[in-house]
């Protein structure tokens, strides 16, 4: 049985190396037209550096492009667009929060009850199908529906609280850590295999998740320290659908993002670390990372260490970097607006990136278990033996992937450019001051392309 | 035509900056001050901070062009080096 994560993982790779296979096919085939036909394509046939150089290249090309987009005016009327939507109703909004609390409960029970293990499992299912893969989809293409769904939210209103003071010294940085705790435990458990510890996991997140309402109160805490509100949040704000001063609005997708001002470091980090952990998690299923684990593993260190070690320094130099990348922008852009509030301005622009990694993804193992996760819904405590997936997906599909990663890049290089405009009156500064992001995307672009062109290697030393 | 209400800026003690009169916001320099007048504060502009935000334009409009020179001379560049290294390579 083929578990969730590694199956996406597959499927991602496969698709990417057959889109690369394609681009280099073209050429391939007009040199040898008349050569063996439907010979085996090499999916490699261009070197990885020349791949990697080509998504940077892209990249920059895109920035290059966008800077001569120079009227003011345009650049404020795409995002200023917007179109007010009939308001759901009270009626909608406890039918949405009344099935999240069901889903969740459903999760649970078959969770705790179901022995099947992985994909026959609807737990698993669930959670990593219909809620990781297409839900999160949603918030970002559609629009950040959590705050109605949201199960522990609708508890949370149920039981009384303490209402203590918040620490505001703090900040947000408390969800940073969240965010990377819930990821390191996706990444070193087995949750895609083990219903009952998927459960567990599920349980606690929903223990400390009401524990902490009861605390310092719902508010507080799906505002400042709940990762997974504050994720779908920071999504919704790229959405086309959103709410406007109690009105449901529709923009175009990302059309928030320039006026969007973080409201602090604590806010920048939270919206690098998403970034970050899609990029840890495919990271440790490469070769490289392979040998440096042995190798470390070898010399004495534990296992675990290893891996918690690369995951909080990769998590701090992301960091680190995008702040040097936003130094450099302000030394060139010459102005007086702190470091700080640049970095603030800037960081929405890298959330379409993340969007766009995040539907490659998990694109294709939604559709490819979407049969299986009816099928197993109809019967969740006595499920199919083998219950049907898709077959295979068309080879365009790859495209269809790589279309929603460049994509993701284009709207953040089109992001940074209009909230540059947005910050300077002289539109040279304003190029200039895209300096220091544009080099971060060209960078992160090389790194996360290498990291999907690498063959899969299943991590060494852990369970997932 | 810009918002930056709530920024924080950073100036260090030893520089002169040029500062708005309608909202604080210092500048570098002074094009640049003219320039955010006749965006942000276009009703308030004297005669003088007029003809200074049309000379700040038009050489914002010059360096613009020598931008958009710059940037179509390092888009050919990378086309045609992506081009001879595709065709030298594969």
């Amino acid at each position: 049985m083929v578990s969730v994560p590694r199956l996406r993982r597959r499927i991602t790779r496969l698709a990417l190396a057959s889109v690369l296979g394609l681009s280099t096919w073209a050429g391939v085939a007009a040199a040898h037209s008349g050569g063996l036909r439907g010979a085996t394509r090499d999916p490699l046939a261009v070197p990885t550096w020349l791949f990697l150089l080509t998504g940077g290249g892209v990249v920059g090309v895109s920035f290059l492009l966008a800077s001569f987009v120079t009227d003011r005016r345009f650049v404020a009327a795409v995002h200023g667009w917007r179109r007010h939507l009939p308001d759901p109703g009270r009626a909608g909004r406890t039918l949405a929060s009344l099935l999240g609390v069901a889903v969740l409960a459903v999760t649970l029970a078959v969770g705790f009850l179901d022995r099947a293990a992985g994909v026959r499992n609807l737990a698993i299912l669930v959670v990593w199908v219909a809620w990781w893969g297409g839900y999160v989809a949603s918030t970002y293409l559609l629009g950040d529906s959590w705050p109605a769904l949201n199960p522990f939210r609708t508890l949370a209103d149920a039981l009384p609280s303490l209402d203590r003071p918040y620490p505001d010294r703090v900040g947000a940085w408390p969800s940073v850590a969240g965010l990377l705790l819930l990821v390191w435990v996706e990444v070193t458990m087995p949750l895609a295999d083990d219903p009952r510890l998927l459960a567990t996991v599920l349980a606690g997140y929903t223990f400390a998740t009401l524990g902490g309402t009861v605390v310092f109160g719902p508010d507080r805490w799906f505002e400042r320290v709940d990762p997974l509100a504050r994720a779908f949040r920071f999504y919704g704000r790229l959405a086309p659908l959103g709410v406007e001063d109690g009105r449901l609005r529709l923009r175009l997708p990302g059309g928030a993002l320039p006026e969007t001002t973080l409201g602090g470091l604590d806010d920048v980090a939270f919206v690098v670390t998403l970034l970050f952990v899609t990029t840890y998690d495919g990271f440790v299923a490469t070769g490289a990372w392979t040998s440096v684990a042995r190798a470390t593993v070898g010399v004495g260190v534990p296992p675990l260490a290893v891996y918690l070690g690369a995951y909080l320094v990769g998590a701090v130099l992301f960091y680190l970097a995008y702040r040097a990348a936003t130094r450099l922008g302000r030394r060139h852009a010459e102005t007086y607006l702190s470091a700080t509030y640049l970095a603030r301005r800037f960081a929405p622009s890298l959330l379409p990136i993340a969007a766009g990694y995040h539907l490659a993804h998990n694109l294709g193992s939604v559709l490819v278990l979407a049969p299986t996760l009816a099928a197993v819904a109809a019967a969740p405590l006595s499920p199919p033996a083998s219950p049907p997936q898709l077959a295979g997906l068309p080879s365009w599909f790859g495209g269809l992937e790589l279309a929603a990663v460049l994509l993701g890049h284009l709207l953040a290089v089109w992001v940074a450019h209009a909230t540059a405009y947005d910050l300077f009156p002289s539109r040279l500064q304003a190029v200039r001051s895209q300096y220091g992001v544009t080099a971060v995307m060209v960078g992160y672009t090389m790194l996360s392309l290498w990291i999907v062109a690498e063959p899969y290697v299943a991590p060494p030393f852990i369970a997932s | 035509m810009t918002n930056t209400d709530d920024a924080e800026t950073d100036v260090p003690p030893d520089e002169h900056a040029y500062v708005c009169e309608h909202c604080g916001r210092p500048f570098v320099h002074e094009t640049h001050l003219a320039l955010h007048r006749g965006l942000d504060h276009p009703t308030d502009l004297s005669a003088a901070e007029r003809e200074a935000f049309e000379a700040a334009s038009e050489e914002e409009e010059t360096d613009l062009r020598r931008f958009r020179l710059l940037a179509l001379a390092a888009l050919v560049a990378l086309y045609f080096g992506f081009l001879l290294t595709y065709a030298v390579v594969t």
